[in-house]
Parts: C-alpha cells; structure tokens; sequence
C-alpha cells in the first residue's frame, strides 16, 4: 500500500499531546485524559495491496508514569454491512447450503488491541455498553427481538457469524501492539489484514485504572482503493455494460495479438 | 509477490496465475481443446469466487478463441452461415444461462450449482473420451476403422426453411443449429466454458458437418457466444475480472504454443486417453469437494 507519510500533520498531532497536560494541572487520576491522533486517516488498497499496518498514536494527559497504572483498548471497527449466513447441511450426497439468515449492520472489520485481554480490564456493563471484543458486537440474527429473547437456533449463527469472521482474520481480538513511548506518550499498532473492506471507519480508544473508565477518544479512517484499481472497480460497478464492451475488446486484441507473435 | 485484483478483490500471486494459464494452455494447445472446462475449475481451488471464476473466463476464452479462429480464416475452414445459426441460438442461449445463473446466485446457491454442473459434465464427457480412446488402443493396428458413413440428414432437410449451407456441403433446416446453438450458449454462460467439447461432436454427429469445418466454425461461434456471455456477466453480476483474465491468457498463449508442438509427437488416441484422465480428475476432484464435509459449515456472504 501507499502510505502516504503526513509528517505535518503527526507532528502537530504530537505537538497537541505534548502541548495538552500543561492544560490539566491537576495529578488526579479522576482527572486523566486520552487523545489519539492517526498516522494516516486514509488507507489506500492499490493493486499491490497485502494488508497494512495502521499506527495509533496517543498521549495520556494528567497522569504521572501512566504505564505502570492504567490499561488502553483499541477498537478499529467498520463499515457497518448486512450479511447473510448460511449453514450446510448434508442433502443426499452432497453438501449443500441452508436459508439466508440475515445479519444486518456488523460491522465488516473488527479489531481491538488492548494491553491484556479485554475480559481484565473492563467490568461486564462496559464490555457490553461498548461494544468491547468481538462477543459484544451486538451481533443480532434474525427472529430474535428485544421482547423476544435469542433461541438457541439464532445463537447457534451468531457464534458461526463470529467464527467465522475470526477465521477469515477480520474479527480479532489481540492482546499486544499497545506499546507506551516516552513519558504519556503511547502508539498501537494495528494489522490491516489483505481482505480489509472499503469503507469508513471508527477507531475508538479507551483509558481503564482498575476497572473504571477514566477517559476514551475517536477518530475516523477511511479505506479506499487508489489508482488503476479503483478505476477498474469504479467503471464495473458503475457503468457496467462499457466495462464489459471494453473487457471483450481487450480480450479480442490481445488474442489478435498472440495470433500475431506466433504466426510462423 | 502479490496483485490484488479488484473484482475479485482478493491478493493472488500473479506468476501462479500466470502458470496456471500456461499450464491450461499447454493442455488445450496439445489437445486441441478450448480448456475452459479446466480452467474455471483450477480458478475455483486456487480460491478465486466461483462467480467471477465463470465470469473471467469467458473473456479469456475471448482471446483463446480469436488466435484459433485466425488459422481457420485463412484455410477457409469456417462455414459462416452455419457459424451465424448458431450464434443466433447461442446469444439467447447465454441470456438464458445469465438469468438461470442470477437465480441460483441470488438463492445462495451458484456455489453448488457450478459444482455439480461440472461434475455431471466433465463425469460424463470424461467417461465416454476414456471408453472410446481405450476401445481405439486395443483394437489392432491392422483392423480397418469403421468408416463414418455420410447419412443423408433427412428429418433435418424436411423441417421448415431447408438451405443449402454450401461450405459444409449440408442441406437442412437451419433449426437444428439454432437449437445446438442455445445449449452450448446456456452452458457456456452458467459454466464459463467455449462449449467446443460438445459442440464439435454435436456437429458431427449430429448436424453430420465435414471434419474440416468443424473446430473452425466451433471457434468462430465461441468467440460471439463467449462475448456476449462476458458483456451479460459484467452488466448483470458484476464478475469479470479483467486483470485476472489478462493474466490467464498471457499464460495461455505462450502454453499453446507449447503444448501444440509437444502434442504432435503423442498418437491422437494417447491424446485423448491422457486428456480423459485429467477430465476425470478434475471432476473427482469437485465430487470430493462437494461430498466430505466442509471443514467451516457456515458461509458468510455481505449482501449489499
């Protein structure tokens, strides 16, 4: 991918961080704050796209050798996307999909960093509140409402719903990359797997002490395909018949061509 | 190294593409084949979506075709009435597999679908090349071939708008085409195959065309068909990839050239006995895949 280095812009971000806890006098921890500033704001899918590794960096305001006393969580999460799931099932001889279940709106990538697993820094409301790893994505099938409480049949998809994001590397819950630099200064680093969806995107992190929620911040992303590759995805979902016209005529030019090269 | 493709839109290694063309090309220049049968096969176990798979190589096939069809121009082996015909039954052909492709696609089953198609063909295409080459190995050497009788084609000279079809020497209906030509078009859109594995023997056989004319004309009904089979699948499902297909066919033909040259030191039976093997194991190969059970047994599909 191309990462486009904004120098500028990561500077005056840490310039802020540095700037921000003369702001805040006071030692209290009640009183601690976190900021986050992205390296890159954009990830670009180019055609020698395999993955990217997304930095985070982040001061903790207010607080005195923060390392030592708090937990971060890092959740990059996005675009929001309906799915559907279905099971196989053995039909005779072969094996053959069941009904669509539907999943609407989880999101396509989900991926939390976090400095030791999320189940020991966060108390159980604010795992849920906020969505905090992948088993409180809210993650919803079908025939199950609020007045109407799961059947173990929609639980049973929810949990393949999780498995298999978590096979295809885009739900995953990692316990490292948090790692803390000079005095309250912190970066995080994030692995964008190769199958990363276009889209926009929602970075949120979250400052815990003992299992109280001292401070979180946000921040967007957004994932686009760049360059040729865009221009090819662009025209086929776009204008589809000229994408398909002009598919044809390459194909009808370079068999015209090898026609050519081997003529004897 | 890695190339992202952007319909796919999955990461492949694009000397393995590459080879993979040159390897499918090899095969088809050797054998005289179209090779799409292997082709979208070999696509669906390297990971490609089966989908954009059939997609893809239709317009491969594109390519692959009009290289063929040169040769044929120039010997004026290419009986374009006959070719029209079909083409003419091969354009609703392929409208037809579009739609009958969009149904299962939107059902959540083109997976299995595409599958079983395979199986069922390549099973039975693959048995009777192997019986036929096998009963021509161990007849004698020496025993005369039973000889193609030229039988009059007469139901089809008595059905409605009887022509003469000068280059292939025929006179009948030009119903017969149209009809072979809808089914080829069907299968080629549903399967991403040219269709030459049945549409040169129906010509034989069937429409009792002279061997000269036959791949000529096959091809040159290929590349009509195969286009509008490619355009269908751009507009109506959004499946070709054309970075993987320029990738496939600079493979392809460099494996033509190839393989023709090696497939002239090989006997025409050997060929076909060696070609219904590889038939079969692609085929035993999907009936594998469909039959033991799936290592996840959820698919997850995003639906827009």
């Amino acid at each position: 991918m191309i990462l486009q280095h904004r120098f500028f812009s990561t500077l005056f971000g840490f310039a802020a961080m540095l700037a921000a806890p003369n702001g805040f006098a006071q030692t209290s921890s009640s009183t601690a704050g976190i900021e986050i500033a992205l390296t890159n704001d954009k990830v670009e899918i180019d055609t020698s796209f395999s993955g990217a590794q997304l930095t985070l960096f982040g001061a903790v305001n207010g607080m005195e050798n923060p390392a030592e006393k708090i937990d971060i969580i890092s959740v990059v999460r996005g675009p929001e996307t309906n799915f559907e799931i279905r099971q196989l099932t053995r039909n005779n001889l072969i094996w053959t999909p069941g009904d669509a279940h539907k999943i609407e709106n989880a999101p396509a990538l989900y991926l939390t960093n976090a400095t030791k697993p999320i189940t020991d820094i966060a108390p159980l409301p604010d795992q849920a509140k906020y969505r905090l790893g992948a088993n409180h994505l809210g993650v919803r099938a079908p025939g199950s409402s609020e007045e109407n409480a799961n059947t173990a049949h929609d639980l049973d998809y929810e949990k393949a719903f999780l498995k298999e994001n978590e096979t295809k590397g885009l739900y995953r819950d990692a316990v490292d990359g948090v790692a803390f630099k000079k005095g309250s200064l912190f970066a995080i680093q994030v692995n964008l797997p190769a199958n990363t969806p276009v889209g926009d995107y929602d970075v949120f992190v979250y400052l815990y002490q003992d299992g109280a929620l001292l401070s979180r911040d946000t921040a967007t992303l957004l994932v686009n395909k760049v360059g040729i590759e865009r221009r090819i995805y662009e025209l086929a979902h776009e204008r589809p018949v000229s994408y398909g016209i002009t598919c044809v005529a390459l194909s009808l030019f370079a068999g015209w061509i090898a026609a050519l090269a081997f003529r004897k | 190294m890695q190339l992202y493709l952007p319909i796919a839109e999955i990461p492949v290694d694009p000397f393995v593409v590459i080879f993979m063309g040159g390897a499918v090309g090899f095969l088809s220049g050797m054998f005289g084949v179209g090779g799409g049968f292997l082709m979208t096969p070999l696509l669906i176990f390297y990971g490609i979506p089966p989908a954009v798979a059939v997609g893809t190589e239709a317009s491969q096939i594109v390519a692959s075709s009009v290289s063929g069809v040169l040769v044929h121009l120039r010997r004026k082996t290419v009986d374009f009435l006959m070719g029209g015909f079909l083409v003419l039954g091969g354009g609703f052909g392929a409208v037809a597999g579009i739609m009958i492709f969009r149904y299962f696609r939107a059902i959540g089953q083109i997976e299995t679908f595409i599958s079983v198609a395979y199986v069922i063909f390549l099973g039975s295409i693959g048995a009777l090349m192997m019986v036929e080459s096998l009963r021509a190995l161990l007849r004698s050497p020496t025993a005369p071939r039973p000889r193609r009788k030229h039988r009059s084609a007469e139901w089809m000279a008595a059905m409605p708008f009887a022509m003469k079809f000068r280059r292939s020497g025929l006179y009948i209906s030009p119903i017969p085409p149209i009809i072979l030509g809808f089914l080829v078009g069907m299968l080629a859109a549903i399967m991403g195959v040219g269709g030459g594995f049945i549409m040169v023997p129906a010509m034989l056989y069937i429409l009792n065309m002279p061997t000269n004319v036959v791949v000529g004309t096959s091809l040159f009904q290929i590349i009509f068909v195969t286009a509008i089979a490619t355009v269908l699948h751009a507009s109506a499902n959004q499946t070709v990839d054309i970075v993987l297909a320029l990738l496939l066919l600079t493979g392809g033909v460099i494996g033509a050239q190839i393989g023709a040259r090696a497939g002239r030191h090989l006997k025409g039976e050997q060929l076909r006995a060696l070609l219904a093997l590889i038939v079969l194991g692609v085929c035993a190969r999907l009936l594998f895949d469909l039959t033991t059970p799936p290592l996840s047994p959820f698919i997850v599909e995003s639906v827009s």
